[in-house]
């Protein structure tokens, strides 16, 4: 399988605001590739570096070393960016739109006919269950309401690579699950799905491979199943295993 | 260009759906209404004073206008985390400034046409007439002025992290200019070296806004401006717009987006 | 007691003090030489610094005279330090001198020679036109007015703002009877004014016709000059009110036929003016034309 996704040998170094810490190493040369149809967890803890990784594939952070394409096309050319769709973590869309202006106004960023978007808004809002609040301003939605209107605008051209940045965080468990069902429908579709969450139970839900990130380094890539029967543990365990939290807690 | 204008359409949509505009609209309305009923020496001819206040309401509603909304477009992105979908999509940073730019302009423009509508006529009511090119020179280049300082205020927006800030500072900045621009340099020849030459190069450097407040075209009847002079006027306005929207696309390109 | 029932008693007793309190204060306070209860708004809001933007405005007046061609106070403005639609009632000591044109001199580099360009650029008169030089619009002068009230209202002791409204009601605006309020006011606020007696004379005589009337408000204001001292400017200002007062009332009697009252008048007012040759002439052609021998 072609991969749709690969990141080299990526370094990225933040300044530290205090000068006596001098840099900080956000990702210490990861290795990624993730292949088209798969739906590919992104798993770490928090700092671990799963949302650095996100932005430097989406050209907002400059690695400090190392490269990263998006269908073979360099992530810093803003082409790389036509075919795939984000949803980012914790976003407040523009309040003083409704659901139906935000992404008609995303459609016509990526360049949509009035004719395409108007079918391709018709189809999300429904997909998404949001039709009934198309006309209503952001700012009356509930937080799950938000975040599937974020979904939907992640949607809006159709993308080949649909990168989700904890999708389900903040979400009641109705909200959780709709969202899971929306993912599931889209590995349907063929689609292919990167996806950072902290909910393992999610992931091995609906993930065909994932990758463990700690402490910027990628520790493990590969299919669920083979990451969990040689520890003989369930994928929380493996987890725990993999990040070192019981040799911490022994020692 | 569609997606410059794009992102307009967003800041526009943005202004008009927020209370600021309204509330300054009214306001000036209410304060000059109230300055047109009172009778001065029994006189209903006096017109230059209710004028003069009226256009300064018109400038300083435009200004806060300007800086407020422009100050909160890139910082505000920013903290709702729009800035990210944003541009994960086929968007260029300096499209989004140029987008930003386009939209607070055309917004301020559209605000200007509608102050300057009500200012006119309240001027004609009591003047019974109506110097259209007069208007025309004096809104154009108050509006160019206000380009100036939007650029201004978005390159500002991506240096200092607040928007309180950069609206303080720019309010600073715009009101010093206009009044103080002109004279800079002679305050210069009154200073010792080394201020001197600091004075003199910001001097120089400085966008002249004050070229753009012709009020007193349209208060004293003054003849127009010479066409040539208000083309070369606005090219100048266009120069310092795009040297603040280049710096901007500079200083942009090299940040991090959250 | 319980804790709020303590409470309420306690609100309650703070109420009756401070009532109690504000009875007498009250009393005092409007009885205090320096409070601005009984003042207008601007008193009020203001207090003394209002004098300050009564200034400013009385100057944005004189802006407005000339349609905005104005000088800064970063240009040369020795032509306009008496407001000339002051100067031009004759009312007032005029300290003016210089290039009226050219008070910005020539321009210092390119930026203040295109900048030349966006503002006004001659030096006009509103009571001749102003900016658009059409002399039947000579009523535009009214536009001064509304700052000149104001600057009355900030400061009612500069009698100038008084003296300039009344004169261009009266002149321009052919409103003789405001103008006639304005002064009575401006009396009130300024009683014995020589000032205000020297316009509301020339209103009684060039407006009303009334020549006894102007001549003795002229002999009041007369009467109430003293002398003073002070800078070399507020001597002049004050001569020169006492020559114009002397003058008018030396060409009222030379006007009924009183030849030697006339040129006594004249002589007084030659005493204290700056410019005593034209009176002196004036003295002359009475002593010729009516045989009257100077005195020693």
């Amino acid at each position: 399988m072609a991969a749709i996704l690969k990141a080299e040998n990526l370094r990225v170094e933040f300044r530290s605001r205090e000068a006596a810490q001098g840099t900080k190493v956000a990702l210490r040369g990861l290795n990624l590739e993730v292949n088209a149809g798969e739906v590919f967890g992104y798993l770490g803890p928090n700092g671990a570096g799963k949302t650095t990784t996100m932005n430097v594939l989406l050209g907002f952070v400059q690695p400090t070393s190392g490269a990263a394409s998006l269908f073979g096309i360099d992530v810093r050319q803003p082409i790389a960016r036509q075919r795939i769709g984000y949803l980012p973590e914790l976003t407040y869309y523009y309040k003083f739109l409704s659901a139906e202006e935000l992404l008609r106004f995303y459609s016509t960023l990526f360049g949509l006919s009035r004719l395409e978007a108007d079918r391709r808004i018709d189809e999300l809002l429904k997909l998404v269950e949001l039709e009934h609040a198309r006309k209503r301003p952001i700012r009356t939605y509930s937080k799950g309401m938000q975040q599937r209107a974020g979904l939907a605008q992640a949607l809006i051209n159709n993308p080949d690579l649909l990168v989700l940045d904890e999708p389900t965080s903040g979400l009641d468990p109705l909200g959780r699950m709709k969202v899971r069902q929306i993912i599931q429908r889209l590995k349907g579709e063929g689609k292919t799905v990167f996806f950072s969450s902290h909910e393992l139970g999610e992931v091995e839900t609906v993930c065909d491979r994932v990758g463990i990130i700690h402490q910027g380094e990628l520790k493990v890539v590969g299919p669920i199943s083979e990451i969990r029967q040689p520890r003989h543990a369930n994928l929380e365990q493996a987890f725990l295993e993999i990040i070192g939290f019981e040799t911490q807690s022994a020692s | 260009m569609k997606t410059i204008l794009a992102v307009a359409g967003v800041v526009i949509k943005e202004l008009y759906r927020r209370k600021d505009f309204y509330v300054l609209f009214i306001v000036t309305m209410l304060i000059c209404l109230i300055m047109a009923s009172v009778r001065i020496f029994n006189d209903d001819k006096i017109i230059r004073y209710l004028k003069e206040l009226c256009l300064l309401l018109v400038w300083v509603s435009s200004l806060v206008i300007a800086i407020t909304t422009t100050a909160r477009q890139i910082p505000a992105e920013r903290e709702n985390r729009t800035l990210l979908p944003l541009l994960a999509k086929p968007v260029t940073r300096t499209q989004l400034l140029l987008g930003k730019f386009l939209g607070c302009w055309l917004a301020c423009g559209i605000a200007l046409v509608c102050f300057y509508l009500f200012f006119g006529a309240l001027a004609a009511s009591r003047e019974h007439q109506w110097p259209l090119l007069n208007y025309f020179q004096a809104a154009s280049l108050h509006w160019f002025m206000l380009g100036i300082v939007i650029a201004m205020v978005l390159l500002g927006s991506l240096v200092f992290a607040a928007p309180s800030s950069n609206s303080t500072i720019c309010f600073v900045v715009v009101g010093g200019i206009l009044l103080l621009g002109r004279h800079l340099d002679s305050v210069a020849l009154t200073l010792p070296e080394p201020v001197r030459s600091v004075f003199l190069i910001i001097y120089y450097s400085i966008p002249h806004l004050e070229f753009f407040d012709v009020r007193d075209l349209i208060i004293h009847d003054w003849p127009l401006i010479h066409w040539g002079y208000y083309g070369l006027a606005l090219i100048y306005g266009i120069g310092y717009m795009v040297v603040f929207l280049t710096g901007a696309s500079l200083v942009f390109r090299r940040q991090s987006v959250n | 007691m319980s804790g709020p029932r303590i409470q309420i008693w306690f609100l309650i007793l703070l109420l009756v003090v401070c009532f109690a309190l504000a009875c007498p204060l009250q009393s005092r306070f409007v009885a205090w030489p320096g409070s601005r209860a009984n003042g207008d708004v601007f008193a009020i809001t203001l207090g003394e610094s209002r004098k300050l933007f009564a200034n400013e405005f009385f100057v944005k007046a004189d802006s407005y005279y000339h349609s905005g061609f104005y000088p800064t106070i970063f240009d040369d403005n020795r032509a306009f330090k008496t407001a000339h639609m002051a100067e031009d009632t004759g009312a007032v000591n005029s300290q003016n001198h210089g290039e009226e044109e050219s008070f910005m001199g020539p321009p210092r580099n390119w930026i203040d020679a295109f900048g030349r360009h966006f503002m006004p650029d001659r030096h006009t008169h509103l009571d001749e036109g102003g900016a658009s030089g059409d002399l039947s619009g000579s009523e535009g002068v009214r536009e001064i007015l509304p700052w000149l009230k104001l600057s009355a209202d900030l400061d009612p002791q500069n009698v100038q703002n008084y003296i300039v409204t009344a004169y261009w009601l009266r002149q321009r605006m052919h409103q003789p009877k405001t103008a006639q309020e304005v002064l009575l006011e401006g009396l009130h606020e300024n009683p014995g004014s020589c000032d205000i007696l020297f316009e509301l004379g020339r209103l009684y005589a060039e407006s009303d016709h009334d020549t006894n009337r102007a001549v003795n408000v002229w002999m009041a204001g007369l009467h109430n000059w003293r002398p003073v001292k002070g800078t070399e400017d507020e001597v002049a200002a004050n001569n020169f009110i006492y020559e114009k007062l002397a003058t008018q009332m030396g060409a009222e009697q030379a006007d009924v036929g009183n030849w030697q009252a006339a040129i006594q008048w004249f002589e007084k007012a030659k005493a204290v003016s700056k410019t005593p040759d034209g009176l002196q002439q004036m003295i002359e052609l009475l002593q010729q034309h009516h045989s009257i021998k100077p005195k020693p």
